[in-house]
């Protein structure tokens, strides 16, 4: 069976998937090993079609173990489990012979797939693994069947519409449990917004247009101007760079509660964030609730508790207002001046003499971008150490950081507490499936400062490029810096459509599949209840129904057995008599006897019964049979003495 | 452990084939029907639940979706296999055609038919049939019309035949569906022809050198399931595995006086002595070709030939 090569080239199709797909938790060296392992077991399957020797096997199985465990502490445990796994079930393959060790390749195989899952969600990737797992359930099959058989269409018809209602009916209803350990999640390279500002990290990326993420909104989308996702707060500046505070990257506060003030609008909504291996989520204006697997943080930032390593989806509803200042403190950290930078701060100062009330400062940074020759573009040139000086009065040309980046360092000169907040601003509504998808594309930063205890927002960029706030990102970039955005294939209307599509049904996919959660099934239990107590009455209808049908069934089927019917008559009611009749001795002869033994009348009545019974049974006489269930009927008494009779003898 | 098990296994046997017996009585021919199939999960199988709850909780702990499916899908394949495995066993007729004959310390074939259900061969796959505490064991891809099963014969007598295991994992081996058979049907063990016979009055040199010419003249042929292995020609089979080929034993036809075989009446070790030589004497007259006939204490079969005469002869001294 092992010798089959249809076999082994399954499990080496599926080796190869598992080393692909798993690609992400391998070192470059690791996969290398890998490959080198399955195209020695390529080659000797294809020239010699003979195992290594164990003995071989083992030597380079503990050599190649060793390492990864020396490795084990850059790879992570998840990553460390996922190697280990593999190279089991490649070494596996290698020294094949015994059945055996084939039947323990597949058992290793199902939780490979099952591995591949933590890694990948995305549809497409799903329905790859999902081929694999029929290959692998098909070499299962193989293991076990006759030798050469192969799996009949109508066979696998009827499994799959068995298995495909228990299927669901458990994915829907089976109880989950909560998660109850810590698992060690893969170490992978996070994508989204860092704890860092640079000031070219949003032009890098803004030029991926991979989804961060998708909102439904309850009530209808709010206006795009409101659309400012925030995700991070830049409060640290060291005069080029931003960075997180430490206070905002320690993981110790837990939910804060939320008071919303009366009067502002509240919009509930929900998002599905794709994997970015980020703990920081997205959020508008200010928080006030969401669902249980996030966190609201100070300051409106909203939190999971792990990295998110898969997709992940969460309620919130939010005020649109701006984030309360929480502290003294906070206020100060905001007001904090590097050295450096000396023409913005002296610039700051001059703007604050000129307009002592903040809002009127604020206006007059807006008019400055407006009015004087500055320029938005993705390709800003490079700057120096004092940065912030040099966009501001000699290069002109920057992106939203640059603008954010000035704009609170001035506020910051003119004693106004200021922060750039980094985020995601926009989307692109699809009405007719519902949801806002924002892209990587979308990022975006801007400006908080402290006025009347509230963080007010100000979005500098708007003043300078009102299209992208408006529009979108294309609107406010020139044609040729559009090109950059945009890959050759992605200019391809059909692809592009094509594109879009997936991404329609990937939507689908991850609010139906990968959304479903207890709250969902808890949902549908309660549904479930409340309809069964309504269709109760039917239900128990149809069940007696059913059961009728059931019983007819079974009483039609007992009706039917091999004695003919004027057998059963006579045996009927002549019971005790009969049991004197030898086995050998036809019923109408012992009839025939019997009468000889009796008195008149009884005689002419069994020898009667006899001629009718020979009539129906041998000739198929229809008016012999009634006339001997007449017969039978009338003489019941007559034949109860002699059944009596009988029984006394 | 083992030896425990070992004392637990009769009595386990023992209240098993009281309930078999009142469930399944022996009948000449035996449909397997839903109450005398059992299913068990295999060792296998319980690795594959092992693997499932696996899943299970790495997909509530990642709450992963995903690797719930998975779980539950081979869930509802392990659940399904169960009715698979009970379809590929049900309806399968078993019948023994002729009862069971050989010489005691040798193994006995014994043929049995197996009908499929509505002549369907590729109904039934990968069966495993075993007589109950018989290392001897047949594993057929299809449902062949005959299979020979090997019981290794004790002592001489008539014994009624054991239980027959018959058992299935198609399709994934994850469950075993199997049931125990009982079939009215016996098989005779003869008294061991014994090696030398002084007093038959053969000179045994003269019998030796024949025999060791006859060596080379003894028939091959392949080796069929259900031969005995012990006739194995093991040179052959180093040689060429594929086929390995049995040698059919011919002993050389040595010339007996007397044409009557008696069995004098004693008991005991003396007894079992004497009726291995009658064994013996009675194969020998059988290959002469003469007519011969039996005397024991209790019992007298006048004068015959043929293979009819022998085996009349050979069950009287089983069941001397």
């Amino acid at each position: 069976m092992l010798k089959q090569k249809r076999l082994m080239m399954i499990w080496l199709g599926l080796q190869l998937a598992f080393m692909l797909l798993l690609q992400e938790a391998f070192a470059l060296w690791v996969s290398l090993l890998f490959a080198a392992l399955l195209l020695t077991r390529f080659t000797t399957l294809v020239y010699t079609n003979t195992s290594l020797s164990l003995k071989a096997v083992n030597v380079i199985g503990a050599g190649v173990a060793l390492a990864l465990l020396f490795n084990l502490k850059q790879a992570g445990v998840l990553n460390f489990m996922l190697q280990i796994l593999l190279l089991a079930a490649m070494l596996r393959l290698l020294a094949l012979r015994q059945l055996f060790e084939a039947r323990q390749l597949v058992w290793v195989h199902y939780f490979l797939i099952g591995c591949c899952f933590i890694l990948h969600q995305n549809m497409l990737v799903a329905l790859v693994i999902t081929a694999g797992l029929f290959a692998n359930i098909y070499s299962h099959y193989l293991l076990f069947a006759p030798a050469g058989s192969t799996l009949k269409p109508g066979n696998i018809g009827r499994a799959t519409l068995i298995i495909l209602p228990l299927w669901l009916a458990m994915f829907l209803l089976f109880p989950r449990l909560p998660p109850f350990w810590q698992i060690p999640t893969a170490k992978v390279a996070s994508t989204g917004l860092s704890d860092t500002l640079d000031p070219g990290s949003i032009e890098q990326l803004v030029q991926d247009d991979s989804l961060a993420f998708r909102v439904e909104f309850e009530n209808g989308v709010p206006e795009r101007q409101l659309l400012y996702w925030r995700a991070r707060l830049y409060e640290d500046f060291d005069g080029r760079r931003w960075q997180e505070n430490s206070l905002r990257t320690s993981s110790n506060y837990r939910n804060v509660s939320q008071v919303g003030s009366p009067g502002a609008t509240v919009i509930n909504y929900r998002i599905i964030a794709e994997a970015s291996q980020q703990r920081s989520l997205f959020a508008l204006a200010s928080p006030l609730q969401t669902s249980a697997n996030v966190n609201i943080a100070p300051s409106g930032l909203v939190l999971s508790t792990k990295p998110v390593s898969q997709r992940l989806s969460y309620q919130l509803s939010s005020q649109l207002q701006p984030v309360t200042i929480l502290s003294e403190q906070e206020q100060q950290l905001n007001l904090h001046i590097p050295a450096g930078n000396e023409q913005t701060l002296a610039f700051g100062r001059q703007l604050k003499a000129q307009h002592p009330q903040v809002p009127a400062l604020v206006d007059a940074i807006a008019s400055h971008f407006r009015q004087q020759p500055y320029f938005y573009s993705l390709t800003p040139p490079l700057l120096g150490a004092n940065s912030v000086d040099q966009f501001l009065f000699d290069s002109r040309t920057g992106f939203c950081s640059h603008y954010a980046s000035a704009t609170a360092l001035l506020l910051r000169a003119a004693g106004v507490p200021a922060r750039v907040v980094g985020g995601y601003q926009g989307g692109d509504w699809h009405p007719e499936q519902g949801y806002l998808a924002v892209r990587q594309r979308d990022a975006h930063a801007w400006v908080e400062y402290a006025d009347q205890g509230r963080w007010q927002q100000f979005d500098p960029t708007a003043a300078v490029a009102p299209q992208r706030i408006l529009s979108s990102l294309d609107d406010a970039l020139s044609a040729e810096q559009r090109q950059l955005l945009t890959s050759p294939w992605q200019r391809n209307a059909l692809l592009n459509n094509l594109r879009q599509q997936l991404m329609h049904l990937d939507y689908y996919w991850s609010v139906w599949v990968l959304g479903f959660n207890d709250d969902n099934q808890r949902d549908l239990w309660q549904q479930l209840r409340q309809n069964l107590q309504r269709f109760a009455y039917g239900l128990a209808l149809i069940t007696v129904l059913a059961l009728l049908v059931i019983a007819l069934l079974w009483w039609q089927r007992r009706e039917r057995p091999t004695q003919p019917q004027a057998y059963r008559l006579l045996s009927k009611v002549l019971s005790g008599v009969l049991q004197h009749k030898p086995v050998e001795q036809p019923l109408s002869e012992f009839l025939r006897a019997l009468a000889e033994q009796q008195q008149n009348e009884q005689r002419q009545l069994l020898l009667a019964l006899a001629k009718y019974y020979e009539l129906a049974l041998f000739n198929d006489d229809t008016a012999a049979l009634s006339l001997l269930k007449q017969q039978l009927k009338k003489h019941r008494n007559a034949l109860r003495r002699l059944r009596f009779g009988a029984q006394n003898t | 452990m083992s030896a425990i098990t070992k004392t637990l296994y009769p009595l386990y046997w023992r209240l098993l084939s009281r309930y078999l017996d009142k469930r399944q009585p022996a009948v000449p021919s035996v449909t397997l029907v839903q109450k005398l199939i059992f299913i068990l999960p295999t060792r296998y199988g319980w690795w594959f639940f092992g693997l499932i709850v696996l899943l299970y909780l790495l997909g509530t702990n990642y709450q992963n979706n995903l690797i719930l499916l998975l779980s539950y899908l081979l869930l509802s394949l392990f659940l399904l296999s169960i009715v698979l495995c009970y379809q590929n066993l049900s309806g399968l007729t078993l019948r023994s055609l002729a009862p069971g004959e050989g010489f005691s310390e040798q193994d006995i074939g014994l043929t049995l038919q197996l009908i499929a259900a509505d002549h369907d061969d590729k109904r039934h796959q990968m069966l495993r049939l075993q007589f109950i505490g018989q290392q001897h064991q047949v594993v057929s891809q299809h449902c062949t019309s005959a299979i020979t099963l090997n019981i290794f014969a004790g002592k001489r007598g008539k014994y009624t035949l054991p239980r027959i295991k018959v058992s299935s994992q198609y399709p994934f081996g994850l469950w075993q569906a199997f049931s125990y058979v009982a079939l009215t049907q016996h098989y005779w063990v003869y008294p061991a022809p014994a090696q030398q016979s002084p007093a038959a009055g053969i000179m045994p040199e003269q019998d030796q050198t024949t025999a060791r010419q006859q060596v080379s003249d003894d028939t091959l042929s392949t080796y069929r399931q259900g031969d005995s292995i012990r006739h194995l020609v093991w040179k052959r089979l180093a040689r060429d595995p594929a086929t390995p080929v049995v040698r059919q034993q011919h002993t050389p036809p040595p010339q007996l006086q007397s044409d009557w075989v008696v069995v004098p009446a004693v008991s005991g070790d003396a007894l079992e002595r004497a009726l291995r030589q009658a064994s013996r004497d009675l194969l020998i007259l059988e290959q002469s070709g003469a007519s011969y006939g039996l005397k024991l204490p209790a019992l007298t079969i006048a004068q015959a030939k043929g293979p009819a005469q022998l085996q009349r002869c050979l069950q009287a001294l089983a069941v001397c």
